[in-house]
């Protein structure tokens, strides 16, 4: 029973296929820009106030690990691929209950359970086509300008970014299965993990208040120090994909005792 | 898990791998002795399960009751008529019996499932097929690759054929569609696998008096083929023409569960009478007849009584023309509308608030 999986693969791959263009389009800017300011950095440095690098968790920006760390890694992965994520998230089911696409998915002899199963395991796509291609993009980007990034680090910065994208994923199928509207669930999951991001972002410029980003997905998933120490924190990410296991089952819950 | 090799109906070893609690063409096996082969089986009092069992069915909105309290069985190998107005509870009853909706009160079996059962229900829906009022698809998609989908869910045996009589340009992807065109797609699906049972929510809306037709005929064939076919629709002469059986839901309550026929025949028939010359009114009429209405020479009524009875009153006249006819059950309909509820208004208001059942 996989014709939902197939289905919803089929679905995911157009809009990888754009984020991973939109990823090497900054890339190329980036790396075309990194050899130039390389030098300046410190100068350009001095003009932004310290918590600015302490929200985006930015160091060592002029070496290429800091600066692909900083400029696509903490922001354009970390958010917006993870908005992304809570985005689809949040689509899976409401939309297909208010459509009716539900009623006649579920006159076949497939369960609930199972439905929400291949809806989520079909977020496969988006995961390997993102995280190869951008993996991809970022090593020969660097070779192009002459630079080299450790590509363990490269990879290990990918794979441990699959968990946290996951809990984004599920947040949206939470709000997915309990708000009737698709648009609301999507406004919902994606603003949550937004302001997730900027909780744990905030908490940590005061060690006093570090405690409030205990919640936030992004706690647990470090690209500077991935990029740039290569530390690779696995019970983190153990954490992580604990979180995506409860949500799921507390989301395929919901959709099982809830009226379509 | 244990299978058991064999199952024993009226005599005959008819069925292999069976379990308990399974249902075998209708039969539910109960019990089993395992002491030596060939094993037998036992099954429920030899007794064949209606495909439909609806038990005091109730589903409440808040302080509006969607279905209240609704009984009654759909015969194997029947066509069923579910009759009645927009927002009655035709829809809700539907989606009670598919799982999609969680009963409040009461249960239904379904193919023997019992529809709180979620995963006997899930597995008897490999047999059943559905046409939703509501069509949704997957927009972006191809009549085709729609049909491959539903066939890796639960087979498409009878496709070609299907498509032969209903024929939506597969190539094309559905957000082209007409209503016609996705409706006959939904025909296709829902009886492609060959179930034993079809649920159809108003069938023909959207299709054109032809293709209308071409479903009625379809239906007919399927019906004489074993198949139980359960429709709802509002419209009458559909129910008439096609259907064995008919019951007519109002403001959520089952008001009638008739054969078409006793329907007809309870109801009386449609008189049309024109006599020479005008005739004096009490000479004319009796008490079996209803409704009268005289125009000039010309008589209308509605007979309750015997036909033979009636053509023998009628002999007594100068008739030039006489048409006697079943009545429309549009006219029954009213009836059962203008009498359960007991005032002139109630048709209106139940009409009302049966709209806002609809929109949950």
């Amino acid at each position: 029973m996989t014709a939902i999986l197939r289905l919803e693969s089929r679905k995911r791959i157009r809009s990888s296929v754009v984020l991973v263009v939109v990823f090497a389009l900054l890339s190329a800017l980036y790396f075309s820009m990194f050899p130039s300011i390389e030098e300046d950095i410190e100068a350009l440095m001095e003009g932004f106030p310290d918590f600015f690098f302490d929200l985006f968790g930015i160091e060592a920006l002029h070496t290429i690990e800091g600066f692909i760390a900083a400029e696509i890694y903490s922001f354009f992965w970390v958010v917006l691929v993870g908005i992304y994520f809570s985005y689809v998230g949040a689509g899976l089911i409401a939309g297909d209950i208010r459509g009716r696409k539900m009623d006649l998915t579920l006159s076949n002899p497939v369960s609930r359970e199972s439905v929400v199963l291949q809806k989520v395991a079909g977020l496969w796509v988006p995961l390997v086509v993102l995280n190869v291609g951008v993996a991809v993009i970022v090593y020969v980007g660097a070779l192009v300008i002459g630079e080299h990034i450790n590509p363990v680090a490269i990879t290990m910065v990918h794979l441990l970014s699959v968990p946290y994208l996951l809990v984004c994923a599920t947040i949206g199928l939470v709000a997915s299965v309990v708000l009737d509207r698709a648009r609301s669930a999507r406004a919902t999951a994606l603003s949550l993990v937004f302001v997730l991001w900027l909780l744990d972002g905030v908490s940590q410029l005061d060690p006093e208040f570090e405690w409030a980003g205990v919640l936030s997905p992004s706690r647990y998933y470090d690209e500077t120090a991935i990029l740039v120490r290569e530390e690779y924190a696995y019970f983190d990410a153990v954490i992580l994909v604990g979180a995506f296991l409860v949500l799921l089952g507390v989301a395929t819950v919901v959709f099982t005792r809830r009226d379509i | 898990m244990t299978y058991y090799t064999c199952i024993k109906i009226d005599e005959e070893y008819l069925f292999s791998n069976v379990r308990p609690n399974q249902v075998v063409d209708s039969y539910i096996v109960i019990d089993y002795m395992t002491s030596a082969p060939p094993f037998e089986v036992v099954i429920a009092g030899g007794q064949r399960m209606p495909p439909i069992e609806i038990d005091d069915l109730t589903k409440r909105y808040g302080d509006l009751a969607a279905n209240d309290a609704v009984t009654f069985d759909i015969e194997s190998g029947e066509i069923f008529g579910y009759l009645g107005p927009n927002g009655a509870g035709k829809t809700t009853t539907i989606r009670l019996l598919l799982g999609l909706i969680k009963p409040t009160a009461g249960t239904a079996h379904v193919l023997g499932a019992n529809i709180r059962n979620r995963r006997a229900l899930t597995e008897a829906k490999a047999n059943i097929g559905y046409l939703p009022d509501t069509l949704g698809f997957e927009e972006r998609l191809t009549g085709n690759q729609i049909l491959d989908y539903f066939a890796r869910m639960r087979g498409d045996e009878r496709r070609e054929e299907l498509l032969d009589l209903f024929r939506p340009p597969l190539e094309k992807p559905v957000e082209t569609y007409s209503s016609g065109n996705k409706r006959m797609l939904g025909i296709v699906q829902a009886f492609m696998h060959d179930p034993d049972l079809v649920i159809m929510d108003e069938p023909t809306a959207g299709l054109d008096p032809l293709k209308q037709d071409r479903l009625h005929q379809f239906l007919e064939t399927e019906r004489n083929a074993g198949t139980t076919i359960f429709l709802s629709s509002h419209v009458l002469s559909e129910v008439q023409r096609i259907c064995d059986r008919v019951g007519i839901i109002r403001a959520g309550k089952l008001a009638a569960l008739e054969n078409v026929e006793n329907l007809l025949t309870r109801s009386g028939k449609d008189v049309w009478v024109r006599l020479d010359d005008p005739v004096e009114d009490a000479r004319f009429r009796t008490d079996d007849m209803i409704d009268v209405e005289v125009t000039d020479a010309t008589i209308q009524f509605t007979y309750t009584g015997d036909v033979k009875t009636l053509l023998a009153h009628l002999v007594q006249f100068e008739v030039a023309d006489v048409d006697i006819g079943d009545p429309q059950l549009d006219d029954i309909f009213k009836h059962y509308y203008g009498d359960e509820g007991g005032t002139e208004n109630a048709p209106a208001t139940g009409i009302e608030e049966d709209t806002t059942a609809e929109a949950e």
